[in-house]
């Protein structure tokens, strides 16, 4: 049951508690349409993370397979010494973006680096199939970047929701209800206080009559 | 009863903030497909300082659906209105481009109506899902009324 905010029964007061209660109402507006825009979000980026997964699961299935075939053509060791020296400088252009007031990360691999590709090794000792591996693993590059973004997206929206759901009950459970109790409470007790007046009135006439 | 303390005024600032959050990203000035096209990493500035950033992908895909004069001419981020109706959203339409867009995007005729178009919820997934960082919500005093 809502509960009767502690005021002291005056028109002024009444006001007042109408004037937030129009403001809790506008804002229960707002929230909800917020609330259905990040829902709406958040399952669009639940879909893209899936599909972002599973492109991952399979660009890295294929370029372990393309390295486990060029380990086998030029062994382990031989292919790990020519390896260690590949590492490169990765770049990646991270930005923000902004929905409906959540302040999502945006990483894109600038398309230089997707052109650039992993060699680092030397050409004449190693095979095709290092440089087939090699490829390979920048498509995984590019996917697990993708992956970041919407996974933190994921996280942050789904963070908002929560935050936003809470309001939304807060105003449609306690705010609301209790000015909606309160409101009526006092427009009831100024009732009372008119009807009260109305009778001392009719009381004072009848005496005046008397004399 | 509940007093009307500390924990009430807390209750309205709070209130208050969730009005000014939604429209934070809001950008402060519009740049044109073409301009940002040419930045190395393009973006603008939005009304609580921050930085809204533009995938160069959705740039370039934008900058295939239309001519140069027309690159030119559009202004990002497209902005869609939210209105009081839940159901339905309004892609602003200043300079008509953005109609030629949604209509190819959405692969449906668009017909704005006092410079709006009307989209609903399904084709407001569809358009996002293409447009992530070229769009942007703009909750309007419309929504209060």
């Amino acid at each position: 049951m809502s509960q009767l905010i502690k005021v002291r029964p005056t028109k002024i007061e009444l006001v007042k508690l109408k004037r937030k209660l129009t403001l809790a109402q506008r804002v229960q507006k707002i929230v909800k349409d917020r609330l259905s825009i990040l829902t709406m979000e958040f399952l669009q980026t639940a879909r893209d993370t899936i599909e972002a997964k599973k492109n991952l699961v399979d660009s890295f299935s294929s370029a372990y397979k393309a390295l486990s075939i060029a380990s086998g053509y030029h062994g382990y060791i031989a292919l790990e010494k020519e390896l260690i020296a590949s590492e490169t400088d990765l770049r990646i252009t991270a930005g923000s973006r902004n929905i409906a007031g959540v302040r999502i990360p945006s990483f894109e691999l600038p398309e230089k680096e997707k052109e650039k590709p992993i060699r680092r090794y030397n050409l004449s000792d190693t095979s095709s199939w290092v440089d087939h591996a090699a490829q390979l693993s920048k498509r995984c590059l590019k996917h697990t970047v993708e992956l970041a973004e919407l996974q933190r997206s994921l996280e942050l929206l789904g963070m908002e929701i929560n935050r936003t759901k809470r309001i939304t009950n807060a105003l449609e459970h306690m705010i609301i209800p209790s000015l909606e109790v309160t409101i009526n409470y006092l427009n009831m007790k100024f009732e009372e206080r008119d009807r009260e007046e109305k009778a001392r009135l009719k009381r004072v006439k009848v005496l005046l009559a008397q004399e | 009863m509940i007093g009307d303390s500390s924990y009430d005024r807390m209750l309205q600032e709070c209130l208050k903030g969730e009005l000014r959050i939604v429209n934070a990203g809001l950008p402060q000035n519009r740049k044109s497909l073409s301009a940002l096209l040419g930045e190395e990493y393009p973006h603008v500035k939005c009304s609580d300082s921050g930085v809204h950033s533009f995938k160069r992908k959705e740039l370039e895909y934008l900058a295939s659906l239309i001519n140069a004069n027309e690159q030119a001419a559009l202004l990002l981020p497209i902005l869609i209105e939210l209105g009081a109706n839940k159901a339905e959203a309004a892609v602003i339409c200043q300079t008509g481009i953005e109609e030629e867009i949604i209509s190819k995007i959405l692969n449906m005729p668009a017909q704005p109506k006092n410079r709006r178009i009307t989209i609903y919820k399904p084709q407001l997934t569809l358009l996002r899902k293409v447009l992530k960082t070229t769009t942007q919500y703009m909750f309007t005093q419309k929504i209060l009324k």
